[in-house]
């Protein structure tokens, strides 16, 4: 047994040979990474963070909260950790970064998805509302509002993928009914247990007819 | 003190003060300061349980693009506050004192943090991170509690002082148990739980200058934090700064320093450059505490009339092997019901675990879960209602302290909760209720937690324009500490709350304490009660001295806002504008800093807030499923300062407690020491479809021997005896008495 | 996560090219991009198959054909789905939460692995992970593992839910590869770990999943997809059961049954259904069929109530097809 509990090797990790394979890719696909091996080159003779960076990187377009952004991201970059850490748009958070809790949770052409496990890569071209992206000026969206009054939230950690996730669930036609949206909400967490009052929040924007 | 006040004013429900900015996602979190030049620091945990590392292999790792360093035991820089704490102490298995990390190499527990990647960016850490390879002398490691429960200890604690709530304790007759006409005797498993809070723990650490270090984390405490780390790296605590203005909850993993903030601090001094750590979600279950695994066994006697005649309780609880951990999980037991025998026995039992802290109800809901149940079994033994049962033990004072009450209404909780639950419809005999195919429940449970208060002080300033501004160092992991506090301050001089501000989460502000044990309100609702009588003491000279006798026999309690004057109760024609007086006095604001301390009451008086949870439960009997439809939530909490936030944070308790009673469960295979349960997709916490409505009801009368706020204290509550009471429900549903949590489905079958 | 490169395939005969090297596929990417987080899966290139055209849902010939990129939610929610088959409605929705929907593919559904945590956990042995090193749940902590179909090598279980609707719709898996198209009855897709456990299915490492075919079938009206777990919702199975009847009054002409969370597939019952067929829809018949299902199950330390529970989700799941409930 001794064996295991010493480091054990993920599924495959020579992935150098491949990596030298890439410059040779078939034409057929659309090619828009950069071999890392030149990076660790890039590394390794110190060419120094910024130059290293620019191997890595991919160029993605996409428009977050109605703003074009032109961005540089590596393919293993989250859309989360590139709203958070790049875009310092901090109001989609990280909960679990498996998928498992919804706090990450924002919009890509209009439906709920988690941005922990959306490759910031395979966005391009799409469309992204976050959080920041939901009031018109200082003007709350009616989910906002309704959070506030029906006090849907109380550490506000997951509160932003709660509303998100809440204005889906709406136009999605989920919640015609407390079970209904109880069900659907189901993939968004909140630990502090604020449950009963973000449902009476969404069933008070669906009964006022409001949509996103 | 000043008891007509509250008579004559209400608090009413006011929105969350700080609501705006936590729906627009502008409530900024401990990872979410972005610092020039910030660097990201990834902890590499160990992989065995026990043991001492033979190498660490990170050429890969510091190889890799964009990797700074790899930190581990050898190559850290020189913490000064390390060799002041001396050797680590694995003897005597308890005591003992917080892991230091990268100290040696020393493994106390699988994925102890034994080396720190930092890099440029998250990915680059995080990738470095899996190429750092350790090899390890591996030691035979212990944490199978049930096969080590044989090697429990008392705890050093309750060794040193013998009136230690840890130490042992016998009330009347040991042996009363034995000859009681009815008998009861049970053993109870809780399992170890996760406080798993959304937010992951992070740090993001800056050393302004080499002495002056700032660190943005998610703490319960600030100032408790800023003496860590000031005697850590023995600088002086003023150039400590540490914020933590949101929290995204903690339910007790903030009450500690861990390691991984030790770690980000190093990382920040090793490569000179702010460092941001957040843990995984996995590391949430290895590196800042748990609720510890706790077996209690009771035997419980008592007369045909329902008198208690004797309760024996005793509890192990898990600790790790370097550090002691104790909570007082037996205290309900010792002074909630008029049993006149009560015997309680506390012990720990160290294992190559990481230590646990507080979680939400701490050991209190542990011992509550025991006890409660055990009430109700002893209710069915003799036939009666639980509540009846309960009754007939009611205590109108401390039978442990001896001592009266300070206040103590929960007739009130037992009448309004039988209500609203429907107790009517319960059936003494199990089984009876049937709803279609699902068999129906009900259950209750009560819990208490003591009034806790602690030293406070807020430093509140007033501008001409009638805006009230306070400070104060306190944390608010989200029950809405600010929205209370400005509740306080406007209960207290009549400005309105959009023209009150109080700020928290900064050692920069008056101190507080931790924000913990239930105290927030109680300690630093009083210091905002002093700190705005002090305002109106000045106001009031300025007013004599200006405008005549009518403001100069004044007392703070007589004169109130309103609309930007000031007003001497009675007496209408008797007003002064605000800004006038202030131009008058040729000043722009006035300020008052005031602490407020408990007072001797507690030598007098048992301080306690009490709470009583009523559910009722579906049980399918063929597939073992449960679902609670219906929670009851009744509190003796004193004052309820906020309703709204208060109505939610006993819903938030009901809420953990569901997760208690059905669903959490960290589970590790021993052969390992590892947890195999270890991420939201196979620790369950509630989820929306778990939770059903949840109805509060606040007894709401002030207890102003606990506190001039006349509040008791509600985090606590809201989850001790809420587990107790839905097992019991599932009891009164199927038959089945199921006494090692959680109570999931496999646990029902066969009924 | 290791840095890896990325490419987007614009037609199947590409992506299925680019398929060599340790490359993988991606479409919703909500199972691989979680195993790679955690250093489970290690691909050196991810091929991007977003663009191809396989999302849309059509009826043709007496079959419904449903492109591997269709939605998971856009499958549950879709009318012809509800109409002919609501039973794959019902099984979708009991999985996952609504954002996975929202980006999970009916392909990816079939691709994704085990939750099985020493799957999951690299400091831990895993014959699937880490072929030869072991199996953790076999003498480990199984309560979640697998009742059939077990080897020495590996008791995980297959963690989808639509795939139990599938397999009991006898739906057929279409592949593409470099000789063309192969079709694959659902049933023979999944496999059994034996002494492969690193294998989940029979897909070829060059072939793609182009769609599904689910046949017309009579069951639209009494079908019922019953899951047991340990939360109300946004669990993985302890057990599900797929069951669809085609009565004729009060009797059972023909029956569908499959279960999820006890085996390395989805896994169906035809000597239950055999039963089932010819007899009245009562619950002793559904009894004797949970009994006939349940053969041959073998439990392990802590699953044990699985062989209890198993027939039991099976008669509720009849029941409510049944309309008993």
């Amino acid at each position: 047994m001794d064996k295991y509990k010493s480091d054990i090797k993920p599924e495959k990790e020579d992935h150098h040979e491949s990596r030298r394979d890439f410059l040779k890719t078939s034409s057929i696909l659309t090619a828009i990474a950069v071999a890392p091996a030149t990076v660790a080159k890039a590394a390794e003779y110190n060419l120094g963070e910024k130059i290293s960076a620019a191997f890595e990187t991919t160029p993605v377009n996409l428009t977050v909260n109605g703003v074009k952004k032109q961005l540089a991201v590596e393919p293993r970059s989250t859309l989360l950790d590139v709203l958070r850490e790049q875009l310092d748009l901090t109001g989609t958070k990280k909960g679990c970064d498996y998928g498992q809790c919804g706090a990450c949770t924002v919009h890509v052409n209009g439906q709920r998805v988690l941005s922990c496990l959306s490759l910031a890569v395979m966005q391009e071209g799409k469309q992204v509302t976050t959080i920041e992206g939901l009031a018109k000026g200082d003007e709350l969206h009616p989910m906002q509002k309704a959070f506030i009054k029906h006090d849907g939230f109380q550490c506000g950690y997951c509160t932003p993928g709660q509303i998100m996730s809440g204005i889906a669930c709406i136009n999605e036609g989920h919640a015609d009914s407390k079970e209904d949206i109880k069900e659907f909400m189901s993939g968004n967490i909140c630990r502090c247990g604020a449950y009963p009052n973000i449902v009476k929040a969404i069933q008070e924007v669906k009964n006022g007819g409001q949509r996103s | 003190m000043n008891e007509a006040f509250f008579d004559k004013k209400e608090y009413k429900p006011l929105d969350r003060v700080d609501g705006r900015l936590k729906v627009t996602g502008a409530a900024k979190y401990s990872a979410e300061y972005a610092l020039p030049n910030m660097a990201y620091g990834v902890l590499v945990g160990s992989r065995i349980a026990k043991g001492t590392i033979k190498s660490i292999d990170s050429k890969a790792a510091e190889r890799a693009p964009g990797v700074l360093a790899v930190i581990s035991h050898l190559n850290v820089i020189k913490i000064p506050g390390y060799a002041a704490r001396g050797v680590h102490p694995s003897e005597p298995p308890t005591g003992g004192q917080p892991l230091r990390v990268f100290y040696d190499n020393k493994v106390y527990s699988n994925d102890q943090p034994i080396a720190i990647v930092v890099a440029t960016s998250l990915e680059k850490a995080q990738y470095g991170a899996s190429l750092v390879k350790v090899q390890y002398d591996q030691q035979e490691h212990q944490t199978d509690f049930e096969a080590n429960a044989k090697n429990a200890v008392i705890a050093a604690a309750a060794k040193k002082n013998p009136k230690s709530p840890t130490a042992d304790y016998d009330r009347g007759q040991t042996d009363a148990f034995e000859t009681a006409p009815f008998r009861i005797e049970a053993e109870y498993v809780l399992p170890t739980e996760m406080h798993n809070p959304m937010e992951l723990q992070a740090i993001t650490a800056h050393w302004e200058a080499d002495d002056r270090l700032t660190i943005y984390d998610k703490v319960q405490g600030t100032k408790t934090t800023q003496k860590t780390f000031a005697k850590e790296w023995d600088v002086p605590e003023q150039n400590v700064k540490v914020i933590a203005t949101f929290v995204g909850g903690a339910f007790g993993n903030g009450l500690h320093s861990w390691p991984h903030e030790s770690a980000a601090i190093i990382a920040a001094k090793q490569v000179k450059r702010p460092v941001k750590v957040v843990l995984t979600r996995e590391q949430m279950f290895t590196m800042v505490g748990y609720r510890p695994r706790t077996w209690q066994k009771i035997q419980m006697g008592a007369a045909k009339d329902g008198k208690l005649v004797a309760i024996n309780h005793h509890s192990i609880g898990q600790t790790s092997t370097y550090e002691e951990f104790t909570e007082t999980t037996l205290m309900q037991t010792r002074m909630m019901y008029a049993s006149p025998n009560v015997s309680t026995r506390y012990r720990l039992l160290p294992l190559n675990v990481a230590t646990p802290i507080w979680m939400r109800g701490p050991g209190e809901a542990t011992g509550a879960f025991a006890l409660e149940s055990a009430m109700d079994e002893m209710a069915h033994a003799i036939g009666m209602d639980p509540i009846e049962f309960r009754l007939a033990n009611y205590t109108e004072t401390d039978p442990d302290k001896n001592m009266p009450w300070s206040t103590k209404y929960m007739r009130e909780c037992y009448e309004e909760g039988k209500k609203r639950i429907g107790w009517e419809n319960r059936k003494l005999k199990p089984g009876s209720v049937r709803d279609g195919e699902w068999l129906v429940g009900y259950g209750m449970g009560t819990g208490t937690f003591g009034a806790n208060r602690g030293p406070a002080t807020v430093k509140a300033e007033l501008d001409l324009e009638g805006n009230l501004v306070m400070h104060c160092a306190i944390t608010d992991i989200g029950p809405g500490t600010a929205t209370a506090m400005v509740q306080v301050a406007s209960n207290t001089t009549g400005i309105a709350p959009e023209k009150i501000t109080f700020h928290l989460g900064s050692s920069e502000f008056p101190n507080a304490g931790l924000q913990g044990g239930s105290s927030t309100v109680n300690s630093v609702g009083p210091a905002v009660q002093a700190a705005c009588n002090a305002l109106k003491e000045q106001l009031i000279t300025m007013a004599a001295a200006k405008s005549g006798p009518d403001f100069g026999a004044a007392k703070p309690d007589d004169i109130m806002f309103e609309k930007g004057e000031i007003q001497l109760s009675g007496k209408s024609s008797a007003k002064l504008k605000l800004s006038d007086l202030f131009k008058q006095n040729n000043i722009q604001k006035i300020e008052a800093t005031q602490e407020s301390k408990p007072s001797e009451n507690g030598k007098k008086y048992s301080m306690n807030a009490f709470s009583m949870h009523f559910a009722m439960v579906h049980v399918h009997p063929f597939t073992g499923q449960v679902r609670v439809k219906k929670i009851v939530c009744c509190a003796d909490a004193g004052t309820i300062v906020s309703p709204k936030t208060a109505e939610s944070q006993m819903i938030g308790g009901a809420t953990g407690g569901i997760g208690m009673a059905l669903t959490e469960d960290a589970v590790m295979d021993h052969r390992f020491g590892r947890y195999v349960t270890k991420d939201f997709g196979d620790y369950h916490v509630p989820v929306h479809a778990d939770v059903p409505d949840i109805d509060v009801y606040f007894v709401n009368k002030p207890d102003l021997l606990a506190d001039p706020v006349g509040s008791k204290g509600l985090g606590e509550i809201a989850i001790i005896g809420v587990a107790p009471a839905i097992a019991n429900a599932v009891f009164n549903a199927t038959g089945k008495r199921v006494r090692h949590l959680p109570i999931t489905p496999d646990k029902l079958l066969g009924l | 996560m290791i840095q890896f490169q990325y490419e987007r395939a614009s037609t199947a005969k590409a992506a299925v090219s680019a398929l060599a090297n340790n490359a993988k596929i991606i479409a919703g990417g909500t199972n691989l991009v979680d195993l790679m987080k955690r250093n489970v899966m290690a691909p050196a290139k991810l091929i991007d198959i977003n663009s191809l055209p396989l999302r849309s849902i059509e009826q043709q010939n007496g079959k419904m054909i449903i492109g591997a990129l269709a939605l998971n939610s856009q499958v549950a929610d879709d009318k012809l789905v509800l109409e002919k088959h609501p039973l794959l409605s019902k099984a979708l929705n009991a999985g996952a939460s609504a954002q996975i929907r929202n980006m999970a593919t009916v392909g990816g559904n079939m691709m994704q692995r085990t939750r099985c945590s020493y799957f999951y956990d690299t400091a831990l042995p895993c014959n699937k992970r880490e072929p030869g090193s072991g199996c953790g749940a076999l003498e480990g902590v199984n309560r979640m593992h697998a009742i059939f179909g077990t080897s020495d090598k590996c008791i995980a279980v297959h963690p989808s839910d639509m795939c139990v609707a599938l397999v009991a719709l006898d739906a057929i898996v279409v592949v593409s590869g470099p000789k063309g198209e192969r079709r694959i009855p659902f049933d023979d897709f999944h496999r059994l770990p034996g002494s492969q456990p690193e294998k989940d299915n029979t897909l070829q490492k060059d072939e793609l999943i182009i769609s599904v075919e689910i046949p017309d079938n009579t069951f639209s009206k009494n079908c019922h997809y019953f899951k047991v777990r340990d939360r109300t919702s946004y669990a993985f199975a302890l057990v599900s059961v797929a069951a669809a009847l085609d009565l004729d009054g009060k009797n059972i002409k023909e029956a569908r049954l499959a279960m999820g969370g006890v085996a390395h597939k989805p896994w169906r019952l035809k000597e239950a259904e055999k039963a089932l067929a010819g007899k009245p829809a009562t619950e002793e018949t559904f009894r004797q069929a949970a009994e006939i299902a349940m053969q041959g199950a073998k439990a392990f330390k802590h699953n044990a109530f699985k062989l209890k529970l198993g027939p039991n989700v099976i008669v509720e799941a009849l029941k409510n097809a049944a309309g008993l409930v």
